[in-house]
């Protein structure tokens, strides 16, 4: 089985609001998967579909050959979680946090204290250990969720959101962690960042109203979504003159304009030389085709409309 | 078997032990302050109940008073706090401990405190009147205890889980518990009651809390009837507190 995470046409409904829609999804072993979508999309209904927190309506889901319906005790023996709000204990230190967390999962304290050394090198919180959370700052109340989640040595590694709310610094930080834990196990992440998913995702699925609108590498979901026909153009002069002549041409299917710097969606690709032909040479400033970003595929297949 | 009970439970402990000295000062206070002034301040209108002299009277029910509330307190502040604003409770439930470890955990972890806190305002009682008991009969008073105490820890803990806004913790508090408290002749005698109420008054838990303890204090039995009562009422209020988070938790 190369599979670490199997979902079979899960549906999620609530009050007649359907969260999740037939969902279907093989996550291989070893890789960092990443869940893409705007706010309402389905995503942390998933994760808690797969953490045992929540019940599918129809369907099952698989972890690590494990059914989150019938064996949620032994998925959650498997899995470690980072929530998207930081449920720490601030009654207890930090090492007591990552104490408690492995005693739930039955360790000992001969196999616990040094992985918890260990850990606590690892994100940086060695000096701190003794401290309560509520001191921390926001990076470092980050760290300890990740550090807490790897405590017992979890085969699947689920973050929701990890990095919301980070300074860049932290997420850069963050981000180093989760590349360390590449191939050690299989990383499951959810994001709105699309530069984190472009970074650290091995693969990348983007789902809207609880369904899959794409799937593939980053690369392969750039190259599926690219806009090889949007040119950005920048005008000498005459920059409103153009913009009449643009809006008059039927092969252009849009015209974004920032001041003198237009982006140009064409029909396709073979419409770029009747296009030069309605542009004089000396006008120009400089014209170029617009390479795609993962987050042009997210909002040319999620929409540009704010979620509540 | 109930390992992750027991961590719960230890780790709540772990919290308890780092403020004990605070929690106790403010624990002790309010009984302590009661006991002093019903008992001296009206020592001398009320010589005695019964034949019992009124600061004995009311000792064994303030004593109590201080383990049921405790009880309830910790429970449904605890689980409302794990749940709502910590949501430690989810951390707990992405281990491999049952939704049972949990809600056990925190039963015990309530009826622990009850214990405790009972316990300290009993040796300060001891220690500061010249309240005295037959330590013969104090097996039977700390099973009363430990039955009131898991009965309100359910209690607690049934309220932490159903009740979303704090305010209406503290509105069960103010409206359910704090007259079954003061209903069940902590202070009067159960005779005091009109003929036609009294068979509804025996009925409450709470009366078998106050009364059996202080028969259990001064006699070393408790009536069989308030016995009965209050192993029903622990067994009842357990079954329902445990079928209660499992239901939340499931939602």
């Amino acid at each position: 089985m190369t599979h670490a995470i199997t979902l079979h046409d899960i549906t999620k409904s609530y009050d007649g609001f359907t969260a999740v829609d037939e969902f279907s999804l093989e996550v291989q072993r070893g890789t960092v998967f990443g869940l893409l979508g705007p706010n309402g999309a389905g995503k942390t209904t998933l994760i808690k579909i797969l953490t045992t927190l929540m019940r599918p309506t129809l369907g099952d889901a698989f972890v690590e050959g494990h059914s989150v319906l019938t064996a949620g005790k032994e998925v959650r023996r498997m899995i470690g979680v980072v929530p998207q709000e930081n449920n720490l204990d601030r009654y207890l230190t930090a090492r007591e946090n990552l104490a408690l967390h492995a005693k739930l999962h039955g360790m000992r304290p001969a196999a616990y204290n040094p992985r918890i050394d260990e850990l606590l090198d690892m994100t940086g919180l060695a000096a701190r250990q003794y401290d309560f959370p509520d001191t921390f700052s926001g990076g470092m109340q980050r760290r300890l969720v990740v550090a807490r989640a790897l405590v017992h040595e979890p085969r699947v590694l689920f973050l929701d959101e990890p990095t919301t709310g980070l300074d860049p610094q932290s997420r850069r930080s963050l981000w180093d962690h989760i590349r360390g834990l590449r191939r050690s196990m299989t990383v499951f992440l959810t994001t709105h960042y699309m530069d984190e998913a472009d970074a650290l995702c091995d693969r990348i699925m983007i789902m809207d109203h609880g369904k899959t609108l794409a799937d593939g590498t980053a690369g392969e979901l750039k190259d599926a979504f690219s806009r090889a026909h949007t040119y950005q153009v920048e005008f000498r002069r005459d920059a409103d003159r153009y913009q009449g002549v643009l809006a008059g041409l039927p092969f252009v299917k849009g015209v974004e304009r920032d001041g003198s710097l237009f982006q140009i969606t064409l029909a396709d690709e073979e419409s770029i030389k009747p296009l030069m032909d309605h542009l004089t040479g000396p006008d120009i400033r400089r014209i170029c085709l617009k390479e795609p970003t993962l987050e042009d595929v997210f909002i040319s297949l999620t929409g540009e409309k704010v979620r509540e | 078997m109930f390992k992750g009970a027991f961590s719960i439970w230890g780790r709540d402990m772990l919290v308890l032990r780092r403020s004990i000295i605070s929690e106790l000062v403010s624990v002790i206070a309010y009984p302590l302050t009661l006991y002093l002034a019903f008992g001296f301040g009206l020592k001398g209108y009320i010589t005695d109940v019964n034949g019992v002299p009124y600061p004995l009277f009311i000792a064994p029910g303030l004593i109590s008073m201080t383990a049921v509330n405790a009880a309830f307190d910790e429970s449904s502040w605890s689980m409302w706090f794990h749940r709502k604003v910590q949501r430690t409770i989810e951390e707990y439930r992405v281990t491999p401990v049952t939704v049972y470890d949990i809600v056990i955990g925190k039963i015990f972890s309530g009826f622990s405190q009850g214990a405790v806190k009972g316990t300290v305002v009993f040796l300060v009682i001891l220690l500061l009147t010249p309240f005295r008991i037959e330590y013969a009969h104090l097996p039977m008073y700390l099973l009363c205890i430990a039955l009131s105490s898991m009965t309100f820890s359910c209690l607690g803990t049934i309220c932490g889980t159903v009740i979303d806004k704090p305010e209406n913790i503290g509105r069960v508090q103010s409206v359910v518990i704090v007259p079954l408290i003061f209903m069940a002749g902590i202070f009067f005698p159960l005779s005091s009651y009109p003929p036609s109420i009294l068979p509804l008054i025996q009925l409450l838990p709470t009366t078998a809390v106050f009364e059996g303890a202080r028969d259990a204090l001064l006699t070393g039995a408790i009536p069989s009837q308030y016995l009965v009562n209050l192993v029903l009422s622990a067994a009842l209020c357990f079954t329902i507190a445990v079928y209660t988070f499992n239901r939340k938790m499931a939602e």
